[in-house]
């Protein structure tokens, strides 16, 4: 994580935002940074595929489903990360670290797993890219 | 108010994916999408002869065929991928392959039972998945599966086939759900004893039991089914969505 920079998620955050747009057909100044896609954009769980799938051809990039999930879990066991539905101390420390853009006050203790995609942002999505583009760079 | 006009159908340049495309009522199905001015592509798992016999029977180029194997879930993603990057664009899935292998159920080999449920049931599965996404993000698209009168009606001998076309009925209930709030129709078409090469062994076994069981008396046409098909694709069914359409000859009802 640390080895993404503020500049390389400015240098493709314009893309990023404009296919957030596209996808969920709203007004471009509308998608800030940090504006989480559930709460402030209205984004449903159907949206969430068509996002994935536009930065995929939008940056040629392959982005498995269910991949930023995967991702926020870290190298935490399933039981580790959370326990009857609710993320757990370690799980919540790990999420806080992994998803450094949201703002910590959102983080909100007991906080559901199925709670946790309400956190993603519009840089969460810019820094999925980014790892991904990193991870197997375009042929 | 406008006259009403029954002529154009809206599939013109559209772009359809239709599986088992060299199968009796499949080969109809692509024929009359070609017809109705669509670009399609089927698939065919063995059968290049007839594949190629139909791609030449159709208006040259609007129609080709791609040698794809649905239960491979990989295949039908860069199926659909290749589509979508050569016409841009993909209005229409019909979910028309699929096999059967009728025996009492005590007589049922392993391989009887996961042949018909993979390719009839996972195969729709890949390639609904696969094509869902670009449906998605173009707001439009029509999926129409091929089910069967047995999805509904018990039939001897067809526990792996009714229970593989059982799973398509709720199939599509449940992705109709899912898919329309971006404007994508998701119906099956569930045909009676249809002329094909797929049901002779039946028709030909109980002929008679067949014709005095169903309503018109007589077996369905391949063409019967892709009217149907065409329908569901086609503007004049805008309004529908989650529905098993029976072309049976009233098969079920009796």
């Amino acid at each position: 994580m640390s080895n993404i920079t503020k500049e390389e998620i400015q240098a493709i955050y314009p893309k990023v935002a404009a296919t957030i747009a596209d996808a969920l057909a709203c007004d471009e100044d509308k998608v800030k940074p940090d504006a989480s896609l559930i709460n402030d954009l209205g984004a449903e769980s159907i949206d969430f595929l068509d996002i994935v799938f536009r930065l995929e051809r939008a940056f040629k990039v392959k982005i498995p489903r269910g991949k930023l999930v995967e991702d926020a879990r870290g190298s935490l066991t399933e039981a580790q990360f959370e326990s009857g539905g609710v993320v757990t101390e370690a799980g919540v420390a790990r999420l806080k670290e992994f998803l450094n853009e949201v703002p910590a006050d959102r983080f909100k203790t007991p906080l559901k797993t199925a709670e946790i995609p309400r956190l993603f942002t519009v840089e969460t999505f810019a820094k999925m890219v980014l790892r991904q583009q990193k991870a197997a760079p375009p042929a | 108010m406008s006259t009403p006009s029954l002529t154009d159908s809206g599939l013109a340049d559209g772009a359809a994916i239709v599986t088992g495309g060299s199968g009796g009522i499949g080969r109809a199905i692509v024929q009359i999408l070609a017809a109705a001015g669509m670009n399609v592509v089927f698939t065919y798992r063995g059968n290049a002869r007839a594949a190629g016999e139909l791609v030449a029977a159709c208006p040259a180029g609007k129609v080709t065929s791609e040698a794809v194997d649905i239960r491979d879930s990989a295949a039908c993603a860069a199926l659909a991928e290749k589509v979508f990057d050569r016409f841009e664009r993909i209005d229409l899935l019909v979910n028309n392959a699929g096999v059967i292998r009728d025996n009492p159920l005590a007589a049922l080999q392993d391989d009887d039972i996961k042949t018909v449920i993979d390719t009839n049931v996972i195969g729709t599965f890949n390639m609904a998945r696969a094509v869902a996404p670009f449906m998605v993000s173009k707001r439009r698209g029509r999926i129409v599966n091929i089910s069967s009168v047995a999805g509904e009606k018990g039939g001897r001998g067809q526990t792996n086939y009714a229970a593989s076309k059982g799973a398509i009925n709720a199939f599509t209930r449940s992705l109709a759900v899912e898919l329309a709030p971006r404007n994508i129709t998701v119906n099956a078409v569930a045909p009676g004893v249809i002329e094909t090469e797929m049901s002779r062994t039946v028709r030909e076994l109980a002929a008679d039991q067949i014709n005095s069981r169903i309503l018109l008396r007589r077996v369905g046409q391949p063409e019967e089914i892709a009217h149907a098909v065409w329908f569901l694709a086609s503007r004049y069914a805008s309004y529908i969505t989650g529905q098993v359409l029976h072309v049976d000859g009233g098969f079920k009802m009796e």
